[in-house]
């Protein structure tokens, strides 16, 4: 992990914050590391009103850990953007980082120390729904501090003082199935997925507009998270005569069944596979055969020919130089960009109160121009925001895997709460 | 002194005026003083930490959880490692009467949770300590171990209590309208439950029961022998520890806001066998102290990341260590074994 050099100092911390905030200023990046309950960035000046203290809260140890180093690390990035152009309103964010450890159980305390401890402004984080569900009421809740999460889930979180800023069902699905139905020809979707709460959800969902759009569901059916033999479902894709994969099968188990649905020669005979969670991430994961004329719907991907991503894309890879951890949609890094720099808007909107009342009031119908795929807007009273939407397809040239963009939606509507 | 005159006889009652005229200070009195001096002050000290008075909090209510597991091993020769069991499933019932009856009455709840202790803990006593045979400490230990850890492998699968995840956002205990959340009041709330169950835990080893239990600790064929049943005694103490494990357990999921399979397993049952342990069981306050010592090292060293991964490991030398070279504890290098057992019965009597 490229921070861990970052990482080595010891507690007890104060009189190591100290003696870091000295040395901080002769920082070329002027940014410290200081570790007291976590990890915190502070910024190189200060305000007479003391920072804005935003507390990060995502895996970055654990099976969800790349996805969760790549959202802290978007957040660094876009943190300190802002504070170099002058904070919000002439105050720096300092940043505040707690593990959540990929497992609730130690997510639940460690999150409480943001809140109780750093006494945290917001909460920015969490990728799974598992982990949003257990935090959010230590921070909303017992903890009555706003909370912002960035990962594209199945909907239905309505929770007041929680804002969520990656796509929903309804913004992954309601272009991507027509365009496969009319444009594409498919008619018989078939819908392996993993055993737990999105797949179950978004199928719902997704089985609604495939319907109403004229396709048919030949069957969906879940599996263990790590089930490594699906003959059975090879079998029921030809016997069915599926045309499309709407796949939401994830690691472990999806290696051996992207192998074997290639194997089983769907995509040879014309058939389509489309998956909603694949970003620039996912490309390496399986060998290049197996990704070709993969469908892909998500709110940004690396492809988006606009100068401001283009521009975010540089900058990050100026600070993270080599990183493995990408600015990608899938991975929320995209709704973590999103979550900052509309609390951003929403402060300065207030005039710089930072009371939770205050905040979400403004919050609620915040706007950025700019982001990676485009600006965003919160829908009002709806927790939710608008986004502009990208079906991409998987193409392979000279053996390497990459994404075309092949149509864009702007301002697609959240449909929740 | 008595030792010097020749007839055995006739020095022994000089020799037990001699001890009686020896004014013992009580040590293990003044240690339990002055940590419910500690305690008092706590939260007047620390009122401004928020989160170190949950971490307080928390502190005491595996303390309760540390006793129970004490009243087994300490007084009644059961290792049980089954403690873990009876406080997560306690704590899964009030995470589940909160989520699915909207429910969460101070005077509802923590009853039904050390109902629940009580009741679980029968069960294993009546399979584990009333069957046909004796049982061997052995065979009690791999019971109450084999059923925590079936009990946490079961949970982690089943969707209704959150399988894997456990179950978050569990609703605030209520007194009336008046809700708890971390600190102050959730902090005098437990520690007046601990004063209680600990007031109470002390009363029953003081009493003749508790001299019952010393002695079938020293020699249970002996005791069996004597007419007493032996395992009806054990069994009741068992029960009474399972309540209290209950009790624990809700509180920790009012308390934490979370309950998960992880709170069940062998590996919570395993920390309460060291808290017990290393403050020095057979004393009550001893696994108090064990509990304060390791919690909050623990909350001081998490943060350095040289030591997280290996924490268990140190965890299990201190084990190792206390075991090999101080099987009393820590409070066995203060109080003598005399006090640690102590005295039944009116001072003075032959």
């Amino acid at each position: 992990m490229p921070h861990d050099n970052d990482r080595t100092g010891t507690r007890p911390g104060i009189d190591r914050r100290r003696f870091l905030t000295g040395a901080g200023a002769l920082a070329a990046a002027g940014w410290i590391g200081g570790v007291a309950g976590g990890w915190v960035l502070r910024p190189r000046w200060a305000h007479a009103a003391g920072p804005i203290k935003m507390g990060i809260a995502t895996d970055i140890t654990g099976p969800i850990a790349p996805s969760g180093n790549a959202d802290w690390q978007v957040a660094q990035f876009t943190v300190e953007q802002i504070n170099e152009a002058g904070g919000i309103l002439g105050r720096p964010i300092e940043l505040f980082l707690e593990d959540t450890a990929s497992d609730p159980r130690i997510a639940v305390g460690n999150v409480r120390r943001l809140i109780q401890t750093h006494r945290v402004d917001v909460v920015l984080g969490a990728i799974t729904s598992a982990m949003r569900q257990a935090i959010k009421d230590p921070i909303v809740n017992r903890g009555r501090t706003l909370y912002i999460y960035p990962q594209l889930y199945e909907g239905q979180e309505c929770t007041k003082y929680l804002f969520c800023t990656g796509p929903t069902p309804a913004q992954q699905v309601d272009n991507l199935i027509p365009y496969l139905i009319k444009e594409k020809g498919r008619k018989r979707f078939a819908m392996p997925a993993a055993n737990y709460v999105w797949p179950q959800l978004l199928n719902k969902y997704t089985r609604r507009v495939i319907e109403a759009n004229g396709g048919e569901v030949v069957f969906e059916e879940y599996y263990p998270l790590d089930q490594a033999e699906y003959s059975a479902t090879m079998g029921k894709i030809r016997d069915g005569r599926v045309d499309c994969v709407f796949n939401t099968v994830i690691p472990p188990g999806l290696q051996p069944f992207m192998k074997q649905l290639y194997e089983s020669g769907f995509q040879r005979e014309g058939g389509i596979v489309t998956c909603v969670y694949y970003d620039e991430g996912l490309l390496n994961y399986h060998p290049p055969q197996e990704m070709d004329g993969l469908y892909s719907c998500l709110d940004y991907f690396q492809a988006v020919d606009d100068p401001f991503s283009r521009q975010l894309q540089e900058g990050y890879a100026k600070k993270f130089p080599q990183t493995k951890y990408l600015f990608s949609a899938g991975s929320a890094s995209t709704g973590m960009y999103r979550g900052i720099k509309l609390y951003e808007a929403a402060v300065k909107e207030t005039g710089g109160k930072l009371g939770r009342e205050e905040v979400a009031a403004a919050f609620d119908h915040a706007k950025i121009a700019q982001g990676p795929g485009g600006g965003a807007e919160m829908v009002p009273g709806k927790m939710h925001c608008r986004m502009n939407m990208y079906i991409a397809v998987c193409r392979v040239e000279g053996g390497k895997p990459h994404y075309d963009v092949i149509r864009r939606y702007d301002m697609v509507d959240p449909k929740e709460c | 002194m008595s030792r010097a005159t020749p007839t055995g006889t006739a020095s022994a009652v000089p020799a037990f005026r001699v001890v009686v005229a020896r004014r013992r200070v009580p040590v293990l009195l003044l240690i339990e003083l002055l940590v419910a001096l500690v305690l008092l002050v706590v939260p007047f000290a620390l009122a401004e930490r928020i989160e170190l008075i949950t971490l307080m909090t928390n502190v005491l209510i595996l303390s309760m959880l540390a006793i129970s597991f004490d009243l087994c091993w300490g007084y009644s020769g059961i290792m049980s490692f089954g403690q873990a069991f009876f406080f997560g499933v306690s704590g899964y019932v009030v995470a589940l009467v909160g989520r699915d009856l909207a429910f969460s009455q101070i005077w509802g709840t923590l009853p039904l949770a050390m109902l629940i202790g009580l009741v679980l803990a029968l069960l294993f006593a009546l399979f584990l300590l009333l069957g046909r045979r004796t049982p061997t400490p052995i065979f009690v230990a791999l019971g109450t171990l084999t059923g925590s850890y079936a009990a946490e492998r079961l949970v982690s699968g089943w969707r209704y209590v959150g399988a894997g995840n456990g179950l978050s956002s569990v609703k605030l205990l209520q007194a009336g309208s008046y809700e708890f959340v971390e600190g102050v009041p959730f902090y005098l709330l437990v520690l007046g439950l601990l004063a209680v169950v600990y007031l109470g835990a002390r009363v029953l080893v003081r009493s003749q029961f508790g001299l019952v239990l010393a002695g079938l600790r020293q020699n249970e064929d002996r005791l069996a022998f004597f007419g007493y049943h032996v395992q009806l005694f054990k069994a009741a103490v068992f029960a009474v520890a399972g309540a209290i494990a209950g009790l624990s357990g809700a509180l920790y999921a009012y308390h934490q806001g979370f309950i998960g399979p992880g709170n069940m397993g062998p590996a919570l049952s395993t920390i309460v066998v060291i808290y017990a342990l290393l403050g020095g069981a057979g004393t009550l306050v001893g696994p108090v102290l064990g509990t304060a010592f390791i919690e909050i090292l623990s909350y001081w060293l998490a943060d350095i990341d040289v030591i997280k991964p290996v924490w268990p490991i140190v965890l299990g030398l201190v084990l190792l260590l206390v075991v090999t070279f101080q099987p009393s504890g820590l409070l066995g290098m203060l109080v003598s074994t005399r006090e640690r057992i102590g005295s039944y019965g009116r001072r003075g009597r032959a």
